[in-house]
């Protein structure tokens, strides 16, 4: 337990060095890479459930989006499989119940269930990505600035400043105490035990109450009257951003009305 | 600037469950005294801090702070006046730069963005932590977190400084530049620490807490002889006057 704590964080840290380097995708606005990736998001899931081949052209912008930024495509695509568990489970069944054949290739006959399979593998696959790549190449108080000047009511953005600032402290307040414990239990392989584990919960929760309670202090000692105010001042380009939100905009509004992979075969077969 | 004065009258403090932390305590700084604030864990060291940010209310006596009692309406005015740094530089740190640490305060107080600025780059300096305005909070290392913690409170120009254990966890490193930083202040500063010899360093008075009382007053060279007033208050001579005493 004390080991994927350790992993956690370190990936946290990582994700926290890379969001910082400088870069061409780095450098952009956060509201226009925000728009961008929910443009993508909607695009991509707003198919049938049997679409597999259209989709394909939409891979192009977690593609190109990696090379640009210069984050390592195995690091995006160790992050993305993160959901892939989840995205089994809910795609699990379809085989099973949905048994209408859909597509002869050879001997093979493909069932609608698998192709619905496939296609909520390849949507989420696309959509968690692009959800990486916007993290990893925007620092966090500048997405959440976005998110706020983007109309997000203020209240949830302050929750996801001080999630992200507390999130290490409290990760590192876990890993000690489970150290602790380590360090106390020889001969126990089993790891935590529930009931070890309830307690282990429950003064975590108390430190952490304990901290809000100081962290609220400091805020009210500085001033603070139920708003945070920040300085920084973000600028909206319409030659560097506005470019970026139109082409990416314009490619999703054309892979998504125009049927690109069976033009593209037209063409070839022709 | 006579004003920057902290007066304290029979102060009295019971937390809710009953306990007594405060059983009438009084004392007065003035203007640019450093003083230090003494005493065992549980002597009220704390919950005085507490007590006179307006954090917690007073269940007895008064707080003057440059002629502004401490109450209800005027905690915030109070709190403008009085630079309040915790003793765990994690809790003072919330924003997620420094740059946005340290200009919290000032942009509270309705300042333009210029000034704001100004205020965040003379504060960062004075701290020694210029170099520190973009990077991340939650990345520093102990001494900068404290560095910064001081910078967050110096940029609301206060006119008291109170520290809560302001060298715990730095290195020898770390806590010579402490010491120098608070030798150099010009506010009123009142330090709550155990470490007796930053005290020698920084603080010309002492005030020993016992037991919710303050069980001495006065120039801390006078204070750190008398062994059995500080055996008494569960503390102990400071190891540099210990060499002193055994030459």
């Amino acid at each position: 337990m004390s080991g994927s704590i350790e992993r956690n964080l370190s990936a946290l840290a990582e994700a926290v060095d890379h969001s910082q380097a400088s870069g061409l995708v780095h450098g952009l606005d956060p509201r226009a890479k925000i728009l961008v990736t929910l443009l993508f998001v909607i695009a991509v899931t707003s198919f049938g459930k049997y679409e597999v081949s259209r989709l394909m052209p939409f891979a192009l912008y977690p593609a190109v989006l990696t090379g640009l930024s210069g984050v390592s495509p195995g690091r995006v695509l160790k992050r993305t499989l993160i959901a892939a568990p989840f995205v089994l489970f809910v795609g699990l069944f379809n085989p099973l119940f949905d048994r209408t054949p859909l597509l002869r290739i050879g001997p093979l006959v493909l069932t609608g269930g698998w192709m619905s399979f496939f296609s909520i593998i390849a949507r989420s696959f696309l959509a968690v990505s692009a959800a990486v790549l916007l993290v990893l190449t925007t620092r966090f108080d500048l997405l959440c600035l976005g998110l706020e000047r983007m109309g997000i009511p203020r209240v949830f953005v302050v929750q996801l400043q001080f999630l992200w600032r507390y999130l290490v402290l409290l990760a590192g307040e876990a890993q000690r105490m489970v150290r602790a414990h380590t360090l106390r239990s020889w001969g126990n392989r089993s790891g935590v035990s529930l009931k070890t584990f309830a307690s282990l919960a429950g003064s975590l929760l108390l430190r952490t109450l304990d901290r809000a309670g100081r962290v609220y202090g400091a805020m009210k000692a500085r001033g603070f009257d139920g708003e945070i105010r920040m300085l920084r001042p973000l600028s909206f380009s319409l030659s560097r951003d506005g470019l970026f939100l139109l082409a990416w905009g314009g490619y999703f509004l054309v892979c998504r009305f125009v049927n690109l992979p069976e033009l593209l075969s037209g063409a070839v077969g022709r | 600037m006579s004003h920057h004065y902290l007066d304290v009258r029979d102060l009295r403090y019971a937390y809710p469950d009953g306990t007594e932390a405060l059983k009438g305590v009084s004392f007065r700084l003035e203007h640019g005294e450093a003083c230090a604030l003494v005493g065992a864990n549980g002597a009220g060291k704390s919950t005085m801090m507490l007590a006179l940010t307006g954090l917690i209310l007073p269940s007895g006596g008064t707080v003057d702070v440059g002629g502004t009692v401490l109450s209800k309406k005027t905690a915030a005015d109070v709190r403008r006046r009085i630079g309040f740094v915790f003793q765990d530089s994690e809790d003072q740190l919330f924003m997620p730069t420094v740059f946005d640490d340290v200009a919290f305060g000032p942009l509270n107080q309705g300042l333009s963005e210029a000034e704001v600025r100004n205020r965040v780059s003379v504060a960062l300096s004075e701290a020694g932590a210029e170099h520190l305005a973009d990077r991340p909070t939650h990345r520093l290392s102990g001494g900068e977190k404290r560095s910064v913690a001081i910078a967050t409170v110096l940029a609301m120009l206060p006119d008291i400084l109170i520290l809560d254990e302001p060298g715990s966890g730095l290195d020898p490193y770390g806590r010579r530049l402490l010491v120098g930083m608070l030798r150099n202040f010009r506010h009123t500063r009142l330090i709550a620490t155990h470490d007796l010899d930053l005290v020698l360093d920084v603080c010309p008075r002492t005030i020993v807490l016992h037991e919710g009382k303050v069980a001495a007053d006065g120039p801390t060279a006078d204070i750190f002889r008398r062994a059995d007033l500080l055996e008494r208050c569960r503390l102990e001579v400071p190891f540099r006057m210990q060499n002193g005493l055994s030459k």
